[in-house]
Formats: structure tokens, C-alpha cells, sequence
């Protein structure tokens, strides 16, 4: 009996070029993963020594006891916690109604708004201007300041207006008509009705508030405000012109890399707890904000 | 004191005019359709009696009540969308409960209300389901739900069933009049579907480029239509109008047939008309299909008219006959005979003089009799 093949030969050629090239593609962004967790584990004489290339060598956890047993390190911890979700909770009570707004058919000056939103993707002022106005407002060296400074994003206000737009107008005259007041038309009607884009945008807020590491610089001066990434660039700058530092590492089983790779470990495991149970509305979210009714 | 109230409602959008000085009362506990061609204005019309359309001229009044300046939620309507409009995150009883979960009603209240609109709508075993988990006639029923528990003075429905198959179509327009029979809540109906108007209107408003042609109870207008549109619009298959010329022979008023041919038909109009006719005047002479027939069995004051059948189209009980008279054609719609192949033979119609209409051909008006 003769069986029949769905694939031609070129399609299965295809095919197996396609599952090559995406087994490279993970294996060249997983190793980094792989290779720092190794070094986090291993000894600093194995790091040093070059023996740790992807599975880590005479285990230790001593670079993480060290971390772990730092005060800085759980303030800076604590920080990038307020600073994600409290930032990501105070943008999407910004952005949530502003978008909302913008979708409005019956907004006054609606045309130019959405145009001076869109501006802002395209140009702004640049990074000393952006200073001096934090400076003039008062926001330097504050958690208030790098929280509300950053909460809007342009394109985001997009996205979210975008999806509001695409809501069958139907829905609002029903609720309308049910007596819906304005507010439970956003509360009731449009923020059900537009979870993945906000889900999305809650993400993007959060990814880049996790690991945002440059205005934190600019801004803050005190130690006590610090979020992680600058925690982990002073350890890096600092701890290598510290003597003492130096000195115990004689006497200790970690080494500069061990714990600079031990942070970097710490610093991503709640990102890699949440993704997870949020990744199948980053899928759908991106592409759906494009989509009219 | 009518439930609702139209004087000379107009719309416009900028400078176009879409709806013309609409005018219509309706009775409490009346069922009145809307019917007419797309684009029409009927959605229109609707809308803003709902609230949904700003009103450019006339007045709205619901329940003795001005409206024009009133927001949707405070005139105390209901409406039915054609796509339903049901919430996707919300089941079946939070979908019928929301009218009344944002005016804030009391939970009992609400549980009651629900549970009563359920039991009237067999809804009862779907209440935890999503709309995504219904059938299109279960998602209907819900958006009939979410309008009866607010109890309003007025229903409106815009083509509710114009997304379901023809059999459910039949089988929902049933169970809408039943709900009217038993709610007695006066309704607005939008279609586009004569059938669904003269089933289920008490009353029906013909609607033709934003403007009124007629209002009447089905009867009224399929026996007595103001003028051809409503007459070609109503009926299935519509009535055939033949354009004639009026002549008069032998003191008798008879149409004569435009033909390319001299050899053109002439067709004896009834007397009564002839007095509002002159000679010359050009008409649409029109006929239903089921009125004409073949063969001896027509009654009454039959004339008959030569006629070549071009198509046979059998539909059980029935059989449709296209055929033409001067060239102009003619559709019958006549009992199938046990010989369908001899149909397409037939050679001559009977035609009863007193079934006739005619309109003015250039205004389109009925022209009636001064008995
Ligand atoms: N926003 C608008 N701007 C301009 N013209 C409009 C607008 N909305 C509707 N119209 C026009 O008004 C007329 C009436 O529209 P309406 O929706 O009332 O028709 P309808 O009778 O409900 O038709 P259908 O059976 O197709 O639903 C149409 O000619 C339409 O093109
Ligand atoms: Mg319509």
C-alpha cells in the first residue's frame, strides 16, 4: 500500500533548517543563564582559574552568603521591588484613563493630543533637559521622583488607545444604555475587555522598571534609594578598588566574579517567577492591539 | 397618551439629511415594526428614539415625556442589538444582571430579577456559562434577558435576528411574540425582513430613503398599499407591476400594456377606479402572484390575457411561474398541479379585475376609487 506524504522533500529540508537554526538560536541565549548560574556556584579559585566554562566546579555557596549577609543588598532588593510595582501600579493608573481618553471619539482637540503623544516617540528632549527639569521639580535624589518621572511611556498610551479603539462600539452603547456611568464604562466594560493589552503593558512596565539601571544613576545620590542594577554596578566598580574586599577574599571561597554572577542570579529570579504565568497574554497582546473590530 | 411619540423627527450628519420628518405614535403595549430597504434610516430612527443619535430636528417623547435632551439610561428603554453585544467576561447571569448591577440594585433584587428572566427564557441551565460557550439563539435569548430585567416602558430591537440561521430566525420570531403576548411591553422592532414585519407587527411602518411611505397593520398594507413601493415591498414574491398606459374603450377604463409590439395587451381596470383616472395617464397596473391563475379555476370577474412562461419553479405546494404579458414579466404563484411539465405550456393567465391596483406611474400613488 502505497503511503502518501503530507511534506514535500523541500518542506521537510525546510523544516529541519528552521529546528537547527532555533536550537542555536536557544542554546546561544540560554548559555549566558547557564554560565553565570555555574559561576555563582563555583569556587573563585575555579572561576579565576578558568576551569568553569559551563557546569560549575567545586561548589560553593559562599559568594551568595556573602551577597546575602550584605544590608545594602536587600535594601537595593527592596527598592527595585517599589520601584516595579509600585511604578508599574502608578503608570497603569496613568496611562489606563489617559488612553482611555484619547480613544474618545468625542474628545475635544482629540486630533492634536494623540498627535503630541505620538510626538514623543519620535523626539525628545534629551537626557540633560530631562535632568534639569527633575531638578527644577525637585524629583533629584527621590523614590517619588524615578517613580512618577517615568511612569508614562508613549508608546504604550498607544497601544492601550489603540485596543480601546478596537472595543465594538456596541458594547458601550449596551452599557450605556444600562445606565453605566462613565467611570463603569472604563471599570466594567473597557478594562475587562482589554486584559491582554493590559497585561502586556503591565509587563513591558514591569520588565523595564526591573532592570532600568541609567536615570536610577543620574538621579539618586543616597545609597538607601538605590534599586538593584546599581547595587550590583557599585559591588562590580567598588568592590574592586576596596582593600578589605581584597584582603578577605584571600581567606574566603568567593571571588569578585562569584558574586557579581550571584547577584545577577538573585536579581533575576522573580522575573523568571512571573513570566511564566503572564506569557500567554504577551503573546496575544502585542499582535492584538493592532486589530480593528 | 402614546407610549411613543415622533413629530417630524429629522437627521442629519453635516449637511447630509438621512431621516425626513418622521412622524409615528405608538400605542402602549404595541408592537410596531419598522421595515424598508437598507439604508433606509430605520437603524437610525431607532437609535434616536434609544439615545444613541443626537435628534437634528423634530421632537422624541416617551410616555408623554420629551426626551430629546435625555441620556440613554434615563428613559427608561430597553434595546436588543443585532450583534447582541453580550460582555465576554461576564456569564449568562452577570450579562442579564449588569443593567441592574450598575444602577446598584439590591442583591436579592438582582438574584430575583435574573432568576425570574432565566425561567422566562429557558435560560435557567446556562446561567454560569460564558456567551463564547452559547449557541446563537442561547446568546439571543441572553440579550432579549438583559433588556427585560430592567423592566422598561419600551423595548427597541435592532435586526435581533438577522445573525441566526432561517430556521432558528423562525423559531425566535415565534418566541419574541410570545414574550410580547405575555410582558405586554411596547416594542420598536427594526427589520429589514417582510416576513418578520407582517408576523410580527401589530403595526407596520413601510420606511423608503429616510422618509414614512406607510403605517398600517399588515393586513391594511398588503391588501390596501399606499403606493408601488410599499406594494413591490410586501409579499413574497412582491407584486408584479406592469406599466400601462390608461385607455378607454367602450366607456370601460383598461390598461394598455407597454409592448415593443403594437399587438400590446390591454387589461380591464375596475370600475370604480376609472372615475379617477383620464385617458393617457401613465400607471403601474399591479397584481399579487397569488392572485393571478391558470387554467378554469379563478372565479369572480376573470378576464384572460395571453402570456409565454419563461421558467417553472416548483416549491412543494407551490410552484412559481414566471412568465411575461407583452414582454413585461409576470410572476404566479399557483397550486403545483400533479403535471409540472404542462405548466411551462400554459399559454394564457386569468387575471380577476377586482385584485387589480394601480399606481400613478410618475408619483407612485395609489390611485383608489371614489365609490
Ligand atoms: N455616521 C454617519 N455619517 C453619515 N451618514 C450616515 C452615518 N450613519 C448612517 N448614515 C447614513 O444614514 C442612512 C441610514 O442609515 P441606517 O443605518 O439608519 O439604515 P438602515 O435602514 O438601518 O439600514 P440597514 O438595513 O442596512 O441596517 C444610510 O444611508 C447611511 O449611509
Ligand atoms: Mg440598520
Amino acid at each position: 500500500m502505497a503511503s502518501f506524504n503530507l511534506y514535500s522533500r523541500g518542506d521537510r529540508i525546510f523544516g529541519y533548517a528552521n529546528a537547527t537554526l532555533i536550537g542555536l538560536f536557544v542554546l546561544s541565549t540560554l548559555y549566558p543563564f547557564i554560565y553565570i548560574l555555574s559561576v555563582s556556584i563555583s569556587s573563585g579559585a575555579a572561576v579565576t582559574s578558568g576551569q568553569v566554562v559551563l557546569l560549575p566546579k567545586d561548589l560553593t555557596l559562599a559568594a551568595y552568603e556573602f551577597v546575602l549577609s550584605d544590608r545594602l543588598f536587600w535594601i537595593a532588593y527592596g527598592n527595585t521591588f517599589i520601584y516595579t510595582f509600585g511604578g508599574t501600579a502608578v503608570s497603569l493608573a496613568i496611562m489606563i484613563p489617559g488612553a482611555y481618553a484619547l480613544s474618545r471619539a468625542r474628545l475635544r482637540g482629540r486630533k492634536i493630543l494623540n498627535l503630541m503623544v505620538a510626538f514623543t516617540l519620535w523626539f525628545n528632549a534629551g537626557m540633560i533637559p530631562f535632568f534639569l527639569n527633575m531638578r527644577d521639580l525637585g524629583l533629584l535624589d527621590s523614590r517619588f521622583g524615578i517613580i512618577i518621572g517615568f511612569a508614562c511611556n508613549a508608546f504604550n498610551v498607544i497601544l492601550l488607545r489603540n485596543f480601546f479603539e478596537a472595543v465594538p462600539k456596541s458594547f458601550e452603547e449596551a452599557a450605556k444604555m444600562d445606565g453605566a456611568s462613565e467611570f463603569q464604562l472604563l471599570w466594567k466594560v473597557f478594562i475587562p475587555l482589554s486584559k491582554p493589552a493590559i497585561i502586556t503593558v503591565a509587563l513591558f512596565c514591569i520588565v523595564s522598571r526591573w532592570n532600568s539601571y541609567f536615570w536610577a544613576m543620574v538621579l539618586l545620590r543616597g545609597e538607601e534609594k538605590i534599586p538593584l542594577q546599581l547595587y550590583l554596578k557599585r559591588i562590580i566598580v567598588d568592590l574592586t578598588a576596596n582593600d578589605e574586599f581584597a584582603s578577605s577574599l584571600l581567606t574566603s571561597r568567593y571571588s569578585f566574579e562569584t558574586v557579581t554572577a550571584a547577584i545577577m542570579i538573585a536579581s533575576i529570579i522573580p522575573v523568571l517567577l512571573i513570566y511564566p504565568s503572564i506569557q500567554k497574554y504577551f503573546n496575544r497582546g502585542i499582535t492584538l492591539g493592532g486589530v480593528k473590530e | 397618551m402614546s407610549a411613543v411619540e415622533l413629530n417630524d423627527v429629522v437627521k442629519r450628519y453635516g449637511a447630509l439629511e438621512v431621516v425626513h420628518s418622521v412622524n409615528l405614535n405608538v400605542e402602549r403595549g404595541e408592537f410596531v415594526v419598522l421595515v424598508g430597504p437598507s439604508g433606509c434610516g430605520k437603524s437610525t430612527t431607532l437609535r434616536m428614539v434609544a439615545g444613541l443619535e443626537e435628534i437634528s430636528g423634530g421632537t422624541v417623547s416617551i410616555g408623554g415625556r420629551l426626551v430629546n435632551r435625555v441620556a440613554p439610561k434615563d428613559r427608561d428603554v430597553a434595546m436588543v442589538f443585532q450583534n447582541y453585544a453580550l460582555y465576554p467576561h461576564l456569564n449568562v447571569a452577570e450579562n442579564i444582571a449588569f443593567g441592574l448591577r450598575v444602577r446598584r440594585e439590591k442583591k436579592d433584587v438582582i438574584e430575583a430579577a435574573v432568576k425570574e428572566a432565566a425561567a422566562i427564557l429557558d435560560l435557567t441551565p446556562y446561567l454560569a456559562r460564558k456567551p463564547a460557550d452559547l449557541s446563537g439563539g442561547q446568546r439571543q435569548r441572553v440579550a432579549m434577558g438583559r433588556a427585560i430585567v430592567r423592566k422598561p416602558q419600551v423595548f427597541l430591537f435592532d435586526e435581533p435576528l438577522s445573525n441566526l440561521d432561517a430556521k432558528l430566525r423562525t423559531q425566535m420570531r415565534a418566541e419574541i411574540k410570545r414574550l410580547h403576548k405575555r410582558m405586554g411591553v411596547t416594542s420598536i422592532y427594526v427589520t429589514h425582513d417582510q416576513i418578520e414585519a407582517m408576523t410580527l407587527a401589530d403595526r407596520i411602518v413601510v420606511m423608503n430613503g429616510g422618509r414614512v411611505e406607510q403605517v398600517g397593520t399588515p393586513m391594511e398594507l398588503f391588501l390596501k398599499p399606499a403606493n408601488a413601493f410599499v406594494a413591490s415591498f410586501l409579499g413574497s414574491p412582491p407584486m408584479n407591476l406592469l406599466r400601462a398606459t390608461v385607455v378607454c374603450v367602450d366607456g370601460e377604463p383598461m390598461a394598455r400594456i407597454d409592448a415593443a409590439d403594437p399587438e400590446a395587451a390591454l387589461l380591464r381596470l375596475p370600475k370604480a377606479i376609472g372615475t379617477s383616472l383620464r385617458a393617457d395617464q401613465r400607471i403601474l397596473v399591479g397584481l399579487r402572484p397569488e392572485h393571478v391563475a391558470v387554467g378554469n379555476d379563478a372565479s369572480g370577474d376573470v378576464q384572460e390575457i395571453a402570456a409565454t412562461v419563461d421558467l417553472v419553479e416548483p416549491l412543494g405546494s407551490e410552484a412559481l411561474l414566471h412568465t411575461r404579458i407583452s414582454g413585461q414579466p409576470i410572476v404566479a404563484k399557483i397550486e403545483t398541479p400533479a403535471d409540472v411539465e404542462a405548466l411551462s405550456q400554459i399559454g394564457r393567465l386569468q387575471i380577476p379585475v377586482g385584485r387589480l391596483h394601480v399606481f400613478d406611474a410618475e408619483s407612485g400613488k395609489a390611485v383608489n376609487g371614489h365609490a
